[in-house]
């Protein structure tokens, strides 16, 4: 209220009755002076008139009383008329003239010395003058100077008497227009000012004087009308200045709320984070678990929490994780699980929803109350734990203070079980995936140690065959004669083909069971060549087809698993022996951009499109039937196939029926250890 | 002399074929049948050549390697792994038990000689 006014307060109190009475004073003293000007000329004239009229007199005088002595030459009747015409205090000079000759003259006293030019030179006298005429003759002149001075007393006089009454008027009329002012305009108005200086002031309360019936009566009931209006105002604005205070506070009260929920939001966030990474990042349940329940109990504010697990064949809750609980709870809770239906727990595990204890004091029977109330703790939260509606466990807090536990808790509580149902829905699949994952280790052990044994087994027994065959075609039991000797001889082929068969199987078996590893070594693509050429031309020999080589002798040394390679080539090379019953066999290799090109080509029957994309798949020939009448188990190509991917090349078959074949493999040169395994 | 050879092998089959080669070729041959018989039989009748496969019941090949090479009576026999396993990484466990040299069956009886000339004295 006290804001309202920062202006001046009005210290001129005065000033409107001065200024007017100044003004006031101003007009009367024009108008007096007007006034004055005007009653001086008329009186000036009228003097002036009245002079000039004395003197028509007198002059008219001289005309009567002065043709008879002067023409009777009477000069001292003359003289007593100009004597007598002195009694009129205005006539300074008179003089009677006759032909240039004075008759009289007279001149007051302090005109003495000036003659009659001195006069008529001076506005200050009016000289007049006149013949005098006696029967029609004229017997002499009249002279006569009137002094105006007379006009100038009676005027200064006029003017003092102006002045002094004008003086007395205006002072008259200050006065009056003094007191009236005052009486009737300044007081009523500083009253006014006052009033409006209370108002500036803040005081609203104190009416208006408005006594007044005149102007500033109406002024002032105005004012008061203005007062009243700014009273109703500012009831108005304080009442709005408190409801936006009180709008202010509610709104600070709000921001507050909000911050401290939002502060809340982030802590809550932060640690599902914490518990979601835990959740990820470790598969040890416990651990898990722990850092769940803990995040739980202080992020909820309770004293004390734990995670249960649900056993569906027991149908109990198995203790999995505690935070700041007593060893004698744990105990207690480990000796006896809560039973589904029992409890908080078990209630929210039946009804799939939270479950609160506002205070275990009123449930005389409650599950380990007891040792609940010895620990302080008064209220319960259990909510379930839920993995696509399977009841996985259940997540409990307790508080010492008794109460209900807000929405806010109950629902961050579910965010945790959410968290805690995948942690442990987790580590059940993480165990079900090692428990597999063993299983599958012991069968893929099972696997390697039976292919072992049967190798083993199978080959013992071919050994022994294949020993006493040779054996016996040595000649070391004595001569065998030649029809024995040839079916010898195709007995330990077929023994050879049969161990070649178990080898591949073997061979195969190891590539898949990621038990094949390349050892990589500098070699020569070159002697790889030679050395399949060597093996393998005997055989094309037998067929009368031709085995050409193409080798650049330029060839860098590669690097890889010369055995296996030379493993391949032989394979390819002896296919297309075994296929091709006339014409020739062709190996070039090239390099180029860090690759070896390998081709072995043959003028064989040649593969239709369907084959061409089946022959690298196992036990698999292009002609079932030729697999009997060819021998080859079908895994060459599969096996061949497998070690050039393992090398990091890439195996693939040109052809068309009875056209000939081309099987090509790029391999890199050098080998980098990284790309043996596939 | 003749060149004395220890053959240790379970197996009847392929101790016969060995005998029969080995005797044919005019070596004395020497018969174990089992782990320990072997590292005795070395003991007792101090072999020129031996002639050790890996699989054998209770004491295996590379165990009676082993015991043989840590003998210094012993040690400078040399010793001819025979093995029928053809899983990888055999060979190396083997010269790493002190074997001298490793032999896979199906061997040829002419391969078998020259490698046993090759480690004789």
């Amino acid at each position: 209220m006290e804001t309202v006014s920062s202006s001046k307060p009005f210290t001129r109190a005065s000033s409107i009755s001065r200024r007017f009475s100044y003004a006031f004073i101003g007009v009367v003293t024009l108008i007096l002076l007007l006034f004055a000007a005007t009653a001086i000329f008329v009186n000036s004239a009228r003097i002036n008139a009245e002079l000039e009229k004395r003197l028509d007199n007198a002059l008219k005088l001289s005309y009567i009383s002065l043709p008879a002595p002067l023409w009777n030459l009477d000069n001292d009747i003359v003289d007593d008329f100009v004597q007598a015409l002195f009694l009129d205090e205005s006539i300074v000079f008179a003089e009677v003239l006759w032909g240039g000759q004075v008759i009289s003259r007279r001149v007051r006293g302090k005109f003495q010395q000036k003659d009659a030019s001195y006069f008529e030179q001076s506005s200050q006298f009016i000289v007049k003058t006149s013949d005098i005429l006696y029967e029609g003759n004229k017997v002499g002149t009249m002279r006569l100077v009137m002094s105006r001075e007379r006009v100038k007393k009676e005027l200064i006089v006029t003017i003092s008497v102006i002045i002094t009454l004008t003086i007395f008027i205006i002072a008259a009329i200050a006065l009056t227009s003094l007191v009236i002012t005052k009486r009737y305009i300044s007081r009523p108005l500083l009253k006014l000012q006052e009033s409006a200086s209370l108002i500036a002031h803040g005081d609203l309360d104190t009416f208006v004087d408005k006594s007044s019936s005149d102007e500033i009566g109406i002024l002032a009931d105005h004012l008061d009308v203005m007062r009243g209006s700014i009273k109703q105002l500012f009831g108005e604005l304080s009442e709005s200045k408190e409801k936006l205070e009180e709008y202010s506070r509610t709104l600070e009260r709000k921001v507050e709320a909000r911050t401290q929920e939002l502060a809340r939001s982030v802590e809550e966030l932060k640690a599902l984070g914490e518990v979601s990474q835990a959740v990820s990042s470790t598969l040890d349940l416990e651990k898990v678990l722990a850092t769940i329940v803990a995040h739980a109990v202080e992020l909820s504010g309770t004293d004390s929490g734990a995670i249960h697990e649900f056993d569906e064949t027991t149908e109990q809750f198995q203790l999995r994780a505690t935070h700041r609980t007593s060893q004698e709870l744990i105990q207690a809770i480990q000796e006896s699980p809560i039973n589904l239906g029992e409890a908080s727990l078990g209630r929210a595990g039946i009804n799939r929803e939270a479950v609160q204890v506002a205070d275990i004091l009123e449930e005389p029977n409650y599950p380990h109350r007891e040792i609940m109330k010895r620990d302080g703790l008064r209220a319960l939260l259990a909510v379930p734990l839920l993995r696509e509606d399977k009841l996985i466990g259940g997540l409990v807090v307790r508080r010492k203070a008794p109460g209900k536990f807000t929405r806010e808790t109950v629902e961050l509580l579910q965010n945790f079980a959410t968290q805690s149902a995948l942690a442990i829905q987790n580590a059940r699949l993480f165990r079900e995936i090692e428990e597999k994952g063993r299983e599958l280790e012991i069968a893929s052990k099972h696997k390697s140690e039976f292919l072992a044994n049967m190798s083993h087994e199978l080959r013992t027994p071919l050994n022994a065959i294949l020993g006493y065959t040779e054996l016996i075609l040595d000649n070391i039991y004595g001569d065998v004669p030649e029809k024995i000797q040839e079916v010898l001889e195709r007995l330990q082929d077929n023994g050879r083909h049969l161990l070649g068969l178990i080898n591949q199987v073997l061979d195969l078996s190891k590539i898949e069971a990621g038990r094949l590893t390349l050892s990589l070594n500098d070699y020569s693509m070159r002697e790889v060549v030679q050395t399949v050429f060597t093996a393998a031309e005997p055989l094309a020999a037998e067929k009368n087809l031709a085995l050409k080589v193409t080798v650049p002798s330029d060839l860098e040394p590669g690097k890889g698993d010369e055995q296996r390679i030379a493993q391949v080539l032989l394979n390819l090379v002896g296919n297309a022996i075994k296929f091709t019953e006339e014409g020739e066999v062709k190996v070039e290799v090239t390099a180029s951009d860090g690759m070896f090109l390998v081709s072995v080509s043959d003028t064989g029957p040649g593969l239709s499109e369907a084959d061409q994309e089946k022959i690298f798949e196992e036990f698999h020939q292009a002609d079932s039937s030729s697999t009997r009448e060819k021998g080859g188990t079908g895994l060459g190509l599969s096996i061949a196939k497998r070690i050039i991917e393992m090398h990091g090349g890439r195996i693939w078959v040109e052809s068309s029926l009875g056209k000939g074949s081309t099987f090509r493999f790029t391999l890199p040169v050098r080998v980098e250890p990284q790309r043996e395994q596939r | 002399m003749s060149k004395r050879i220890l053959v240790v092998e379970d197996q009847e089959d392929n101790r016969r074929i060995l005998r029969d080669l080995l005797t044919n070729a005019g070596y004395e041959v020497i018969e174990a049948v089992t782990g320990e018989e072997g590292v005795s039989s070395a003991v007792s009748h101090r072999p020129d050549l031996i002639l050790m496969d890996l699989q054998l019941p209770v004491l295996d090949g590379y165990e009676a390697t082993r015991r043989i090479k840590a003998d210094p009576a012993l040690s400078k026999i040399p010793i001819i792994a025979v093995s029928s396993y053809a899983l990888n990484g055999d060979d190396i466990k083997a010269l790493e038990a002190g074997c001298d040299a490793y032999i896979s069956k199906p061997f040829s009886p002419r391969e078998l000689l020259a490698k046993m000339h090759e480690h004789l004295p």
